[in-house]
């Protein structure tokens, strides 16, 4: 028990290390109280420590801690990705002004992140139901109190309370589904239930229940349709570092649990073995990948038609991510592993374009005092550099060459197609086409409509440029040399105990 | 002896008039009453399958649903008094600058 | 002849009858004097002052949720105790590291000032319906009864 434990420990040092992060970052807020300007340096330090555990894990498969976390190259995988936008988010919050215009609570604001990362790490490894409502639960509790962080602002705590309404309400339901799917396998753990699950038949309409009950709580995390109505208000209300960190992290790792739940739990490993090319078979017959084949249309379209009538850029880019949740649940259904690798890619892109989107709202609201699409109006003017960026970022979002968005959804769409999911691949083209509609009239507004009120140039200083370029030359290259992210993926679909 | 079955369709009945509560009610503090009910239906429903299976993992989920039960109301209950000092009101009806 | 659910029918029943007859009843019977006292609620004998549903100090609630966070984290004792012979120093190490981080959490909750009861000017709650409003709005002819 003891050296198991330990050995466990050795193999947790990323997890160890932010909450070692976040203790010391609380302590040294209530020492160095007159200088709340320290914190985030700490916070900063040890998210990019805990990066760096977490690349030392990489090509390790094992589980710790007597079954709770697996360790493995799909969890590494999202590790990284979680640790690398918590670091972006912190470089975004030097420059954003709702954050430091409230440095009394600095504190809280970066050892809160750091709480919500170990919350996604720990969703990224977890393998036990009991694990994941946990992980769950704190990346949720930290988000609440984030998107409410400038209390000042109505809005922002109307949109904490709408959070914490529909996430409580979710994780109740997720709750319950856990504890109907206990009564039926005697287990909590996936793999125990997928044992449990291929040794003897259950009653079906209760595991369709219980299913149904726990694909709420994932869906609430990754904002998938009937389960987004958070989503929007949580954007647009929240400070926009944080928006943009739970449109990326806490969705990569929403879907991290939410593929590692269905394809264990659900997997033949008999059909596994019998095809070659990491083809599964789901058991009890029950054809989970429907389910989530409606979910996904259900989930794009409703983004991208509701996307089209927005007039706050914030709230616009909410429904662009949900819309984009959809996409990324086309790669889900498919069941086989280029399916999965494609959504692997799709979320290194979309981590710098949505991200970079983002980030370029930041900028022009804190020169400009508004998210509105109309005050949008003659930027290409006002402020070329940005205004190019943004529209790069855009037509990544819709999905067209030579950009890293297009090489996302080029792999969703060819593993779709290879599986034989013409129809669901043909509604993904369709919506691609609606989200470039509503991208395009920003695009208009910056370059094609005159100013309106003043029209001096904007100027950004030199680090504010060098952050918008971290984001920038990733997300052309990747379009142009995609093959290290497409190996990169492939080789992250790796989990441990299948095959 | 009571059979399982009596303390699943309880807690059926609890949990749903939670999610009634929550999804009805439009004072928030009775939302985050009617949650609390929808996690007790959960503790009620895991005991009863740990008695029924002999297997103490769904007593020990309980503490655990137990904690984030009361870590949820505390979050909860800390933001409404934020919005309280706001606008001066918890009902949600009045809660309404953003949408769609 | 009957199940046993038709035995727990038959009693409800009866139980309903019981309880409305003995209603009717004491309506029908019962003598009609309505004065002020009986319109007030059941204070142990005292005189009410205005309203429950008055606004508290909203200190309270702070250190309710205090209490409640703390309170409820004990429960993770109970377990632990009960494997700590076998566990020995280890379990010991494992509990110190939880308790640790809450007591992080108590040091951050006494630092900025939560469990401080410092009332600068006591507020006393607005009280928005007396009693004697209540007298007011009962028909005049009870005002000639002696209490």
């Amino acid at each position: 028990m003891v050296e198991q434990t330990l050995h466990s420990l050795s193999q947790f040092l990323p997890e160890t290390t932010l909450t070692i992060t976040f203790c010391i970052s609380i302590l040294a807020g209530l020492i160095l109280r007159n200088k709340p300007k320290v914190i985030p340096v700490i916070s900063f330090a040890g998210i990019l420590l805990a990066t760096v555990f977490a690349v030392r894990q990489m090509g390790s498969s094992q589980a710790v801690f007597s079954g709770m976390i697996v360790v493995d190259p799909f969890a590494v995988f999202f590790k990284l990705l979680v640790g690398s936008t918590a670091v972006i988010i912190f470089l975004f919050s030097i420059y954003s002004q709702e954050v430091q215009s409230t440095l009394k609570r600095l504190v809280e604001y970066s050892s809160l992140l750091v709480a919500m990362t170990l919350g996604m790490f720990l969703m990224a490894g977890a393998v036990n139901l009991l694990m994941m409502v946990l992980a769950i639960e704190l990346t949720s509790l930290s988000s609440y109190i984030l998107a409410g962080y400038t209390k000042e602002a109505p809005d922002s705590s109307e949109a904490s309370l709408k959070y914490i309404i529909y996430g409580a309400l979710s994780t109740g339901l997720m709750l319950y589904g856990i504890s109907i799917l206990f009564g039926l396998t005697g287990a909590t753990d996936v793999y125990a239930i997928n044992r449990s699950l291929a040794a003897t038949s259950v009653n079906s309409v209760a595991l369709l229940i219980a299913v149904l009950l726990i694909i709420a709580g994932f869906g609430y995390k990754i904002s998938a349709v009937p389960f987004h109505f958070w989503t929007p208000d949580v954007y647009e209300g929240a400070p926009i570092t944080i928006t943009a960190f739970l449109s990326v992290a806490s969705k990569a790792a929403g879907f991290a649990m939410l593929i590692r739940f269905f394809k264990i739990s659900f997997i033949d490993f008999n059909l596994l073995a019998a095809h070659a090319g990491g083809v599964w078979g789901l058991l009890q017959g029950f054809e989970w990948n429907k389910i989530l084949a409606i979910l996904s249309v259900l989930t794009m379209t409703l983004g991208n038609l509701v996307a089209v009538w927005q007039n706050n850029l914030k709230r616009l880019l909410a429904y662009s991510s949900i819309a984009h949740a959809g996409y990324m649940l086309m790669g889900v259904v498919v069941l086989n592993d280029k399916g999965l690798a494609a959504v692997l890619v799709y979320f290194m892109v979309y981590l710098f374009m949505n991200l970079g989107a983002f980030y370029v709202v930041m900028l022009v609201a804190n020169k400009v005092g508004s998210e509105d699409i109309d005050s949008y109006k003659g930027l290409g003017y006002r402020s070329p550099f940005i205004s190019v960026a943004m529209v790069v970022f855009f037509i990544s979002l819709a999905g067209l060459p030579p950009t890293a968005g297009f090489i996302g959804k080029l792999f969703l769409f060819a593993a779709l197609l290879d599986a034989r999911w013409v129809w669901l691949a043909v509604v993904g083209a369709l919506n691609s086409v609606v989200s470039l509609y509503y991208y395009v009239r920003v695009v208009r507004n910056m370059f094609l409509r005159d100013p309106e009120g003043s029209t001096e140039p904007i100027r950004f200083s030199f680090p504010q440029m060098a952050i918008l370029l971290l984001l920038l030359v990733p997300t052309l290259l990747f379009g142009l040399f995609y093959s290290p992210i497409v190996e990169l993926a492939n080789a992250s679909v790796l989990m441990f105990g299948v095959r | 002896m009571v059979e399982i079955q009596s303390y699943l369709i309880l807690s059926a009945i609890t949990f749903i008039i939670g999610v009634v509560g929550v999804l009805a009610r439009r004072n928030a503090i009775i939302v985050f009453m009617s949650i609390e009910l929808m996690l007790n239906s959960v503790n009620l429903t895991l005991v009863a399958f740990s008695a029924y299976l002999g297997d103490t993992t769904g007593q020990m989920l309980v503490f655990f649903v137990m904690t984030v039960a009361a870590a949820e109301a505390a979050v909860g209950l800390a933001i409404v008094i934020a919005l309280f000092r706001n606008k001066q009101t918890v009902n949600i009806d009045d809660i309404n600058i953003l949408k769609w | 002849m009957l199940t046993e659910f038709g035995n727990v029918l038959v009693f409800l029943i009866i139980g309903a009858i019981f309880v409305a007859g003995g209603m009717i009843a004491s309506w029908i019977l019962r003598p009609h004097r309505p004065y002020p006292e009986k319109l007030a609620s059941y204070e142990c004998g005292e005189e009410p002052v205005g309203d429950a549903w008055v606004k508290f100090n909203i200190r309270f609630y702070v250190v309710a949720l205090i209490f409640l966070i703390f309170d409820v984290e004990v429960v993770f004792l109970f377990p632990w105790a009960l494997v700590y012979r076998q566990l020995g120093l280890f379990a010991f190490l494992e509990m110190a590291v939880f308790l640790v981080i809450l007591l992080i959490g108590f040091a951050y909750v006494w630092v900025k000032g939560d469990l401080d009861w410092d009332k600068p000017k006591p507020e006393i709650p607005k009280i928005e319906r007396r009693p004697s409003a209540m007298r007011a709005s009962v028909k005049p002819q009870v005002e000639s009864v002696t209490v």
